[in-house]
């Protein structure tokens, strides 16, 4: 130390000791030396704002980046779908693109199919491989022995694949998700004439009525729903949102209900015909909304007959007076609004019970208003998506079978995601030649021939359509935050580059240089960049500064009203898989906060956030009511087997107070193959217990297996964040 | 409660009737801190890392069950019982109002967190790795602790330092809403808010005079920074 450093401080220390009399003890305590802020050095980051590709909502995002490096994704303030928040997922995203697991250049397989091993190539020879594959089919004339199976996709993606499908010659292109929301489409056409999403005015509802819509989770858009939630209850100052859930499973969404009524799986559309004709019975119903919608009352009641009081308390397994009093309650606070959701619509009378709900919205006039329904808030026509795409992978499985397929392009997981019930797995094995598209060796690319690994979310062009998250047309962009990590390149500017090498049609259909030009020519169109006079680079530059436009005015439609030629919706009696001697326990899956359809399992922070309710962390469980399990002999993290039609599996047990007693339930997500170190072999996937409904094969009944539990032992090995027996009473509150 | 040293005297109000319990605070904290990737063993002998949990309480028996949330953090007690006990004034009060955490002083004995009523102090027991490339995402802002020392919620003290700054170059205060903490950022239904009691016209310092308001564990006279306002309406349970 040199002296006059020496004298300085003692000096300091001298002052700091005078004026120790108007300073706080602490500060007294600890000289100033050591800053006690040391470690914490602020810096200055850059914000690229884009979009989140982790699930279909496509909310905004804005990554802090410093160094080069994607530090944290915060939500986009400007952005209409979620307001500046974002979910866990979400946030997630960063591990996406730095996973220690990233296939990190093109792969060829080696070794026996699903043995794992591959060999490294060049780009140049992945894309002469494909390109040559290609070339043979058309060479034989067997265009359409090509298949691509993608997620449901948005924007200039989903035009430049089904361009690229078209020009080659095939029609063979699925856009399949197990959680896709195409029964909301279907039931939009059957009811209102479109297969348009809905859009729910939740933040300014003042009765909210769920039938199994998981808005916090995953129905829709769960950070825009999550939001309008909060502003439901405490965001005006005189009125609190009242919220009603209906489902024999209390979700994350159910949880935050005022009321749970745990109706009977498959027994929800009858309940909301119940409540109809109550609400007809009594005169609560809207006369001018009916009147408008083209629907008499005695008509609609007359039709209604059926499902009077006692016959629906009956077959929900629901008090006959919890039902009057919610019925009259949703009729007579207005505005309310009517959910469905996916553990309603995977059941085999599901596609009629979300019509029967949506009935129950016209009746008490929540149609198109604020604080209701807007029964098309997204695109309809053309654009809007598949309504069967459960169809369509049924009869792909069908030409897969046969050997009709003799090339098959795969981007997403569809190998993991898909339930075996189905003959896909089988199916694709048949298939001689499979690509794949994934950043992460998943279970679809352990079975491919060729890895042609995509970029991460964070190193891609992109453009998306929101799913369903605002009622005016929102246009959000992706742009690369980060220079790409690996030797990988963006899917479309694979496709892009295969068209060129082909030539002929394709080429001329796809006459693109990259991927980024086909999103700015999109875009040029989209704002009006091709008019003279106007610049386009700049305004290309201002949209992705803000990352997306968003200050359309162009609203959606708001004129839909009941189809005058739709029959009035009549849910039969559900229909189950499997003997109810032999599988005493209904079963249901569903998406939890954490993996949505198993997407978000290789990503460690994921694994780790404890599940909100089971606590549990990395791993599957299975919840059973404590009454069904004291009868089972099964206790907290005891390992238990679950047997359906169709598997069986082992897994630990979680006692749930919030389930009925003949349903048990298993998050989807787990049970991976491959994903990486944190997704392989942990949990278990409970797609492979699902069972085809005799008589239902066409359609997607993911709720409606039944199943038997034994158990097995004492050595589940569950692990809880919280306490483990699940506390009863709160010890930090202290009441 | 010690004087006002400073203009600032950060706090958070927790509406529990907006809380879902998503867990988006969760992740959005431990991207923000380099809060280290908890294996399963770890959890399981009850040392994993979050610096803030949410709790989870079951109300009643079915069918009449209902699931209570509870987001906990630090709560910046204003005489807090995990300072007096440190030996090395690794925990100490900063002027703010904040409960500060020294990394480098710390020598692991863990009084701190054996005196704090909350459990929302973490203590590195194994050494945490983010296997390459995962560790690029580490924020420079703050360091990476090592095994062996204590750490908890700091409000997102880089935040605040950063805010500071801004506000000391333009000569004024730091404004309403300027700085947020992470997981108030992020908390899809804006349960979360955070900011200057001091200031009787934040919205936070609204929020926290609302007759919902309670603080946990109130009776221990801890003086809590963190506000919880009560869910109102669960008629039915």
């Amino acid at each position: 130390m040199k002296r006059r450093t020496f004298l300085q401080l003692s000096g300091m220390t001298a002052a700091s000791a005078l004026l120790a009399g108007c300073q706080s003890k602490n500060e007294k305590l600890i000289p100033y030396l050591i800053p006690p802020d040391e470690g914490v050095t602020p810096g200055r980051a850059s914000y690229y704002a884009s979009s989140c590709s982790f699930c279909p909502a496509g909310c905004g995002i804005l990554v802090r980046v410093s160094e080069g490096r994607a530090k944290k994704i915060e939500g986009n303030p400007e952005h209409p779908v979620n307001r500046g928040r974002l979910c866990a997922r979400g946030q997630a995203l960063l591990q996406e693109l730095y996973h220690p697991d990233r296939v990190q250049q093109p792969l060829k397989r080696s070794g026996a199919r699903g043995s794992g091993e591959f060999r490294k190539i060049s780009w140049a020879e992945g894309l002469s491989l494909l390109t040559a594959k290609l070339k043979e089919l058309q060479r034989e004339h067997a265009t359409d022995g090509l298949a691509m199976l993608t997620p449901q996709l948005s924007g200039a993606l989903s035009t430049l694949v089904s361009t690229f499908m078209r020009s080659f010659g095939s029609p063979r292109h699925l856009s399949c998700e197990l959680l896709a929301a195409d029964w909301l489409r279907l039931a939009g056409r059957q009811s209102f004439g479109q297969p348009g999403l809905p859009f729910y005015d939740l933040a300014e509802t003042r009765y909210l009525l769920s039938f199994g819509a998981d808005f916090v989770e995953s129905h829709l858009s769960p950070v825009q729903y999550g939001n309008a939630f909060g502003r439901m209850r405490q965001g005006r100052d005189t009125v609190r949102g009242h919220f009603t859930y209906v489902g024999g499973r209390m979700s994350l969404t159910g949880a935050s209900a005022d009321r749970w009524m745990p109706a009977r799986p498959g027994s929800e559309g009858a309940l909301a015909l119940g409540m109809a004709r109550l609400i007809l019975d009594e005169s609560l119903f809207d006369k001018a909304a009916l009147a408008a919608n083209g629907l008499r009352p005695e008509t609609v009641l007359g039709r209604l007959q059926a499902y009077d009081l006692p016959h629906v308390a009956e077959l929900t397994g629901l008090a006959q007076e919890m039902i009057a009093e919610v019925a009259r309650e949703f009729a007579t606070t207005r505005p309310s609004l009517a959910m469905a959701g996916e553990a309603v619509a995977f059941q085999t009378n599901g596609p009629e019970s979300v019509r029967a709900i949506q009935l129950l919205n016209l009746l008490a006039g929540n149609l198109n208003r604020p604080g209701g329904v807007y029964p098309a808030g997204s695109i309809v026509g053309s654009l809007a998506g598949p309504e069967n795409s459960f169809a369509a992978l049924l009869a792909l499985v069908e030409s897969m079978r046969t050997g009709r397929i003799k090339l098959a392009l795969i981007k997403g997981d569809p190998r993991y995601g898909t339930p075996p019930a189905t003959g896909f797995q089988q199916a694709l094995d048949q298939v001689p030649f499979i690509v794949s598209f994934s950043t992460l060796l998943d279970d679809t690319a352990l079975q491919a021939d060729l890895i042609l690994p995509d970029h991460a979310g964070l190193e891609s062009w992109g453009d998306v359509v929101p799913l369903a998250g605002s009622r005016h047309m929102v246009y959000g962009l992706m742009q690369p935050v980060v220079t790409p990590l690996h030797d990988t390149r963006q899917f479309p500017d694979v496709l892009l580059a295969v068209a060129s090498g082909l030539g002929g049609t394709l080429a001329a259909a796809l006459p693109h240089k990259s991927c980024l030009e086909f999103i700015k020519g999109t875009i040029s169109k989209r704002v009006g960049g091709h008019k003279k006079g106007r610049n386009f680079e700049t305004q290309w530059v201002e949209l992705l500064r803000r990352g997306g436009q968003f200050d359309t005015d162009k609203e959606f439609g708001k004129g839909y009203r009941w189809a005058a030629a739709s029959q009035l919706p009549d849910p039969a009696r559900p229909r189950f898989a499997g003997d109810e001697k032999l599988f005493p326990l209904h079963l249901q899956v569903y998406s939890s906060t954490s993996f949505h359809d198993g997407r978000g399992a290789p990503l460690p922070w994921l694994q780790q956030l404890p599940d909100p309710i089971s606590t549990a962390v990395w791993d599957s469980w299975i919840e059973i009511n404590p009454k069904t399990a004291a009868s089972l002999g099964i206790s907290h993290g005891d390992l238990v087997e679950v047997a359906s039609p169709r598997g069986v599996l082992r897994l630990p047990a979680v006692i749930y107070p919030g389930i009925r007693p003949d349903l048990v339930a298993i998050p989807l997500g787990q049970g991976h193959r491959g994903g990486g170190r944190y997704a392989n072999d942990r949990g278990v996937n409970p797609l492979e217990l699902l069972a085809m409904v005799e008589g239902s094969e066409q359609q997607a009944a993911w709720n409606a297996t039944r199943v038997r539990l034994t158990r097995i032992s004492a050595k589940g090995e569950l692990v809880t964040a919280g306490h483990p027996q699940g506390s009863y009473r709160s010890d930090l509150i202290g009441i | 409660m010690e004087k006002l040293t400073s203009p600032y005297k950060w706090g958070m109000v927790i509406d529990l009737d907006r809380c879902t319990g998503c867990g988006a605070c969760v992740v959005a904290c431990q991207a923000e801190n380099n809060v280290g990737i908890c294996e399963k063993h770890e959890i399981a002998e009850g040392r994993n890392m979050h610096w803030l949990r949410i709790e989870r309480f079951w109300v009643g028996e079915y069918p009449d069950v209902r699931v209570r949330f509870l987001p906990v953090m630090c709560q910046h007690c204003h005489d807090a019982p995990c300072e007096p006990v440190c030996p090395v004034y690794a925990s100490y009060h900063n002027p703010d109002g904040l409960n500060g955490q020294v990394y480098n002083r710390c020598v692991g004995t863990r009084y701190c967190g054996n005196n704090c009523p909350y459990a929302v102090r973490v203590f590195n027991f194994y050494p945490h790795q983010w296997p390459k490339p995962l560790d690029n995402q580490l924020s420079a802002d703050i360091t990476v602790r090592s095994r062996g020392v204590m750490e908890k919620c700091s409000f997102c003290i880089q935040r605040i330092r950063r805010a500071k700054e801004d506000a000391k170059g333009e000569g004024r205060l730091i404004r309403d809403g300027e700085v947020q903490t992470a997981c108030a950022q992020t908390c899809p239904a804006e349960a979360l808010v955070f900011g200057n009691l001091a200031d009787p016209h934040s919205r936070v310092a609204r929020l926290a005079r609302s007759p919902r308001r309670f603080q946990l564990l109130e009776h221990l006279g801890s003086h809590p920074s963190v506000y919880y306002l009560k869910g109102g309406g669960r008629e039915h349970v």
